[in-house]
């Protein structure tokens, strides 16, 4: 049985579309998923703690005894230490165990790069000992100066030490933040400082607005993502 | 009581006045003031009634522990009961009333308790509920008569979100030796963080002055902590409860911190102890120590003419603090044959002051005068009864070590006789002591040994080199006595205050057999007030040990349990995560009209209203649509599951009852998992997608649990198989009916026919251009497929799904409707149909068991399980047509009288037209063709046996053709 490519256009959805369908307005199409292009509460860039759902971006993850050799094959930098990324040239790798990783396409010039390493893993046999794996997370980027307030309030993990820190490597940490699994790099929009999340999307819609409200109390608040807001 | 003219240090802002009501009457007092401290500045001296008795009650500690002045305070939108008078500050404006009175502070009606005590003895909470008859009598009227405080519904929301707080060395105690431990664990380059539950640094190093000014080295170390970079101060914050790995919950004012800490230094101080005699709780008898705090931190004087009772240098030095406060010292009476060395020294200022000093003295009474109050004490010395006309005696005879915390971190602690304190035995790694709590009271030994906590903490995480130990003189004279306990004949002599306890209380236990600190504890109620006995304790076991003819090496005091302080339930509260899960396709449900329902962490549509229907209909109208027609139900909260590698197969051969390494590509068979002992505990479908592919589902509520079980069997097995969890990251959809194939061959070009894509086979196929797997699976019994996608797809295709069958009559069904299809079918659930003690051989299902494999979980256990007669089985019934009354799920089987059985499944079918279900009973009982079910009321219907399956025994449906 012969693995299958997705076989576009099928539309994406993002994990809390149901929080979209409500609180935003306008649609755009971005790297198949619709976004939003207007949100009546957007809080200004430097607000004291912002999120923003960049969940259409494109991933893959791959995992096996190959998968290091495979993702090495591809050019990619991949960092030796298990929960630690790499970032080069806008797509991060992040090794999550011995064999498994997530890439991701941070910047939008990136995105073809990781619709091509898809097709390029789609077409490797999954005996060969690198596999995909699917990822559907709701990635969600939060950023400002109480962010440190914010992460004490969800996590038990000390980030302190990550935080104001964007270096193109580092350590990761994949811990329960609200009570949800995640994947939590020490990068924020565009490379800056702040911190990634990956969860769980069935959590999403949870994950998201709880985020949102402990975000309000500390005066903080969502953005839209840069490519749509304009 | 009164205020003073402006004390060094106090705590008080004179420039920030304010007034509060309290009882009715306007108090004044200032900012810092606590309700209790600006109510005393008036001249009030009781401030509380006791829990029990309703005696009047006036200051005992003034340090966070006088449970007796617990206060409501209502404010503009709020009502708060249960304040705790001596810690919370005034607030101007506020209406404050003492809690558990009846009629007010000064006319307690139920202040009539106090001469019923001889009715109250100890235990009588046990005695009287001993009667099954009078229970009820005694329930309402303990309910009436003990309420804390009013809950007031309305008041404003007060948000507490909990936080999480980190740092190398956390200081519990900001007196003298934490101060000393927090400044040398900063000083070699550790995080600090440093608590204290007062509003200051310095601890008792602010009051306990004897006369003088705060030593100068105090003040220079408060400076050196206050503005040092590595340190951290939280006050008016206390740490309530230790767990493991150093984890600490510190109650602040606004909400609850969760301190991980590296390592913790305890340095809490200890806790002053009362003397026990008759009528030792009147207002105005008070620990030496509360009348220092309300001299030094409020301005107050507690009193115009006092005795000192005491044991230690201490209550001479309080003596001293009176004194430069104008306060008269009638005398200082030592209830030891004579002073120690350093009491001695103390006194000699006081001899030389003209102050009267006795020792060997004997508490006989404290004397009240008509509103209550202490008016005069009675004691003898040298054989002789005298009397004294006071209005405040301060008690300074013993120091508890504040050492919950110790036991709570695992430390162990042994009863030193030298200075008559327990004291820290063996401490857990990482966790330090420090100070009194460790048996050390003077002031330069406090420094140095808090100056070795901090090192030895901070040299512990790598921080500076190994401190050098400087051993400690040993005391001259001890801080504590060892039996500051006087009974009276005619009682009141009050050991325990919340709960207002005696000493006879505690030996009429004892000699009731609760002889055991434990026993003692639950039997008396004995530290089981607010206050966790931190007051009542020491001296309970002191009495205790008495009894016992034994010394306090043979006992121990119990471990209060977190937390051990009292805790505001709002900063328990705080903000709570409860996640829940969502299918990627929860929006459509919900416009659909879905009520939803539990399952696991998900929320699942029961069932799709419709309007004009009830329940029952909307649901037997979604089973028929999926007989007759179509039907789509969201299947993606299963648990979605890969397995990697060469061994995958031997691994699932492992995990499931049946085989999988011989498994065709492209096929699925049904998987069931048993524990151990043989207990079915799960089941799904496994399908080969490729030699070393496997791609399987699990019930929807386990599926996280098993699968960390399975990397765990993995790795124990050293199998070498890749798990991946896709349960999150796939959408899953069930497509059922008569044209399920129809439907689904127009969205796609994979060959759906019966010779291509036969019964139970797997398929990896684009759907309407959605990368799917295909599953023909018939749970529900009907020709059907599973269909899983990656999630973010997960919508689209369920809106091309549903156009796609709209010429069908395509309805989506619920869990409710797709519970009923699987019974008609006879298909079990696991949890439902089976419990946590129903085994393979009880369902009924031997063509799922491969007993002739290696090794499966369970195997063995079946395999003896098989020599022994079965205890119950899995059986079909049915009830006759025009049963009106139909049993429900858990209703009991009943045999001759007895339980021999029960109902897992059962409803109306609505293909069937009558009601059937699924039990599970003796095995005598499912030999027979009928049986009785009791159901609600009492009644008994009969069931009759139906061999499962109920509907398409031969299995043709799932294999139909399409219809025409």
């Amino acid at each position: 049985m012969s693995t299958v490519l997705p076989s576009l256009p099928a539309i994406r959805q993002s994990p809390i579309e149901a929080w979209i369908e409500t609180k935003c307005s306008g649609e755009a199409l971005r790297e198949q998923m619709r976004q939003p292009t207007r949100l009546g509460l957007e809080v200004p860039t430097g607000t004291a703690v912002t999120l923003t759902e960049v969940s259409w971006r494109r991933r893959l993850g791959l995992k096996g005894p190959q998968a290091e050799r495979w993702l090495g094959s591809q050019q990619l930098t991949v960092p030796a230490p298990a929960n630690s990324y790499a970032v080069t040239d806008g797509v991060m790798v992040a090794r999550l165990a011995t064999s498994e990783f997530l890439v991701e396409a941070l910047l939008p010039a990136a995105q073809a790069r990781i619709a091509s390493l898809a097709t390029q893993l789609y077409g490797v046999s999954r005996t060969s000992g690198v596999y995909a794996v699917p990822r559907q997370d709701l990635v969600v980027e939060l950023s400002g100066p109480a962010l440190g307030a914010l992460l004490r309030q969800v996590c038990s993990v000390d980030f302190e030490p990550m935080l104001g820190v964007a270096a193109p490597e580092g350590p990761l940490v994949l811990t329960s933040m609200v009570g949800v699994g995640v994947v939590a790099v020490p990068i924020g929009g565009d490379g800056r400082p702040g911190f990634t999340l990956w969860a769980d999307p069935s959590f999403g819609h949870y994950f998201w607005t709880t985020l949102i409200e402990v975000a309000a109390d500390l005066k903080g608040g969502v953005r839209l993502d840069a490519f749509n807001a304009g | 009581m009164k205020r003073l003219p402006p004390v060094a240090g106090e705590w008080i802002d004179r420039t920030k006045p304010l007034s509060f009501m309290f009882e009715g009457e306007p108090v004044d007092g200032f900012a810092g003031d606590t309700i209790s401290s600006a109510v005393a500045a008036g001249g009030a001296r009781i401030l509380g009634r006791s829990f029990k008795y309703h005696r009047p009650r006036g200051f005992l500690s003034a340090a966070d522990h006088d449970v007796n002045a617990m206060v409501q305070v209502e404010g503009e939108g709020h009502s708060v009961p249960n304040v705790r008078a001596d810690v919370v500050r005034a607030t101007a404006g506020v209406r404050v009333t003492v809690v558990n009175t009846r009629g007010g502070l000064k006319k307690d009606r139920l202040s009539i308790l106090n001469r019923l005590s001889r009715f109250l003895p100890v235990g009588f909470y046990y005695k009287a509920f001993h009667s099954k008859r009078l229970f009820p009598r005694w329930e309402q009227m303990f309910r009436d008569i003990t309420g804390l405080g009013v809950v007031d519904l309305e008041s404003a929301h007060r948000p507490t979100p909990k936080r999480y707080d980190f740092c190398d060395v956390l200081v519990i105690g900001a007196g003298p030796s934490g101060l000393a431990a927090a400044a040398e664990a900063a000083s070699r380059g550790a995080k600090v963080l440093l608590v204290d539950e007062t509003a200051a640094l310095g601890g008792s190093g602010l009051y306990a002055r004897g006369g003088e000014e705060v030593a100068a080295e105090l003040r220079a170390l408060i400076d050196a902590v206050s503005t040092h970079p590595n340190i951290r101060v939280l006050l008016s914050s206390f740490a309530a409860g230790y767990y493991a790995d150093h984890w600490v919950p510190v109650v602040t004012p606004e909400a609850m911190v969760k301190v991980r800490a590296r390592a913790v230094v305890l340095a809490q101080g200890a806790y002053e102890q009362p003397a026990v005699f008759r009528g030792n709780d009147l207002p105005g008898v008070m620990l030496a120590s509360a009348a220092q705090r309300l001299l030094y931190r409020y301005a107050i004087a507690p009193a115009n003419s006092i005795v000192v009772l005491t044991a230690n240098c201490q209550g001479y030095a309080a003596a001293l603090d009176a004194r430069r406060h104008g306060i008269r010292v009638v005398a200082v009476l030592d209830i030891r044959q004579q002073p120690g060395p350093e009491s001695a020294r103390v006194a000699e200022a006081l001899k030389s002051n003209g102050v009267r000093l006795l020792s060997g003295v004997v508490p006989i009474e404290a004397t009240a005068a008509t509103d209550g109050t202490l008016n005069g004490f009675v004691f003898s010395s040298s054989g002789s009864r005298e009397s004294v006309t006071i209005d405040g005696l301060w008690m300074s005879v013993g120091f508890a070590p504040a050492n919950p915390l110790l036991h709570q971190a695992g430390g162990t602690v042994r009863y030193e006789r030298s200075i008559e304190q327990f004291v820290p035995d063996q401490l857990p790694p990482g966790l330090q002591v420090c100070g009194k709590i460790a048996g050390v009271y003077r002031f330069n030994e406090r420094l140095a040994d808090g100056q070795r906590a901090g090192a030895d903490a901070a040299f512990s995480l790598g921080f500076g080199s190994a401190p050098s130990i400087a051993a400690l003189k040993a005391p001259s004279e001890s801080p504590s006595h060892g039996y500051p306990i006087f009974p009276h004949p005619k009682a009141k002599e009050f050991v325990d205050f919340d709960e207002d306890l005696q000493i006879k209380d505690v030996v009429n236990a004892c000699q009731e057999g609760f002889d055991s600190t434990e026993l003692l504890k639950r039997y008396s109620t004995m530290g089981m007030g607010p206050s966790q006995g931190k007051h009542s304790n020491l001296n309970a076991l002191r009495i205790l040990a008495r009894v016992r003819g034994e010394g306090l090496e043979q006992h121990s005091l119990t471990t209060a349990r977190p937390m051990f302080h009292p805790v505001p339930i709002s900063h328990l509260a705080g903000r709570g995560f409860s996640p829940e899960r969502h299918t990627p396709v929860d929006a459509a449900h919900a416009a659909l009209g879905a009520v939803w329902m539990p399952a696991g962490n998900w929320r699942r549509p029961e069932y799709y209203r419709v309007a004009g229907r009830t329940r029952e209909e909307a649901i037997a109208e979604e089973v028929r649509a999926v007989r007759q027609g179509l039907g789509l139900i969201d299947v993606g909260t299963l648990g979605k599951i890969e397995a990697h590698g060469p061994k995958a197969g031997e691994f699932l051969d492992r995990i499931y009852t049946a085989r999988y390494s011989n498994l065709k590509v492209g096929m699925t068979r049904y998987g069931l998992m048993l524990d151990e002992s043989g207990v079915v505990i799960d089941d799904g479908v496994i399908a080969r997608l490729d030699p070393e592919t496997f791609y399987f589902t699990t019930t929807t509520g386990n599926s996280a649990t098993l699968f960390r079980e399975f990397g765990r069997l993995a790795s124990l097995w050293g199998l070498p198989v890749g798990l991946v969890n896709l349960t999150g990251h796939y959408a899953a959809f069930n497509l059922a009916g008569p044209f399920a194939r129809k439907v689904l061959q127009s969205l796609t070009d994979a060959d759906l026919s019966d010779g291509a894509f036969p019964y139970l086979a797997v398929r990896e196929a684009n759907v309407a251009g959605v990368p799917c797997r295909l599953m023909r699976v018939g749970f529900v019994g009907e020709l059907g497929y599973e269909i899983h996608m990656p999630a973010d797809f997960g919508p689209h295709l369920w809106q091309v799904l549903m156009a796609a069958g709209a010429a069908h009559g395509i309805r989506p069904f619920g869990v409710e409707a797709q519970r009923m299809l699987r019974l008609e079918k006879g298909h079990l659930i696991v949890g439902q149909d089976t419990d946590g003690v129903t085994n393979a051989l009880e369902i009924d299902a031997p063509w799922a068991l491969k007993m002739d494999k290696p090794f499966f979980i369970g195997q063995r256990s079946l395999v003896v399980l098989a020599k022994q007669p079965l205890k119950q089985t899995l059986i079909g019934f049915r009830l006759a047509d025009g049963v009106t009354q139909r049993p429900r799920e858990c209703h009991l089987v009943i045999e001759q009288g007895s339980i021999a059985g029960r109902v897992t499944s059962v409803g109306r079918s609505p293909t069937l037209n009558h009601v059937i279900g699924l039990a599970l009973v003796r095995p005598d009982v499912a030999t027979r063709g009928e049986f009785q079910i009791r159901i609600d009321g009492g009644q008994m219907v009969s069931a009759t046996r139906i061999a499962l399956p109920f509907y398409d025994a031969a299995g043709e449906r799932q294999k139909l053709g399409d219809p025409a």
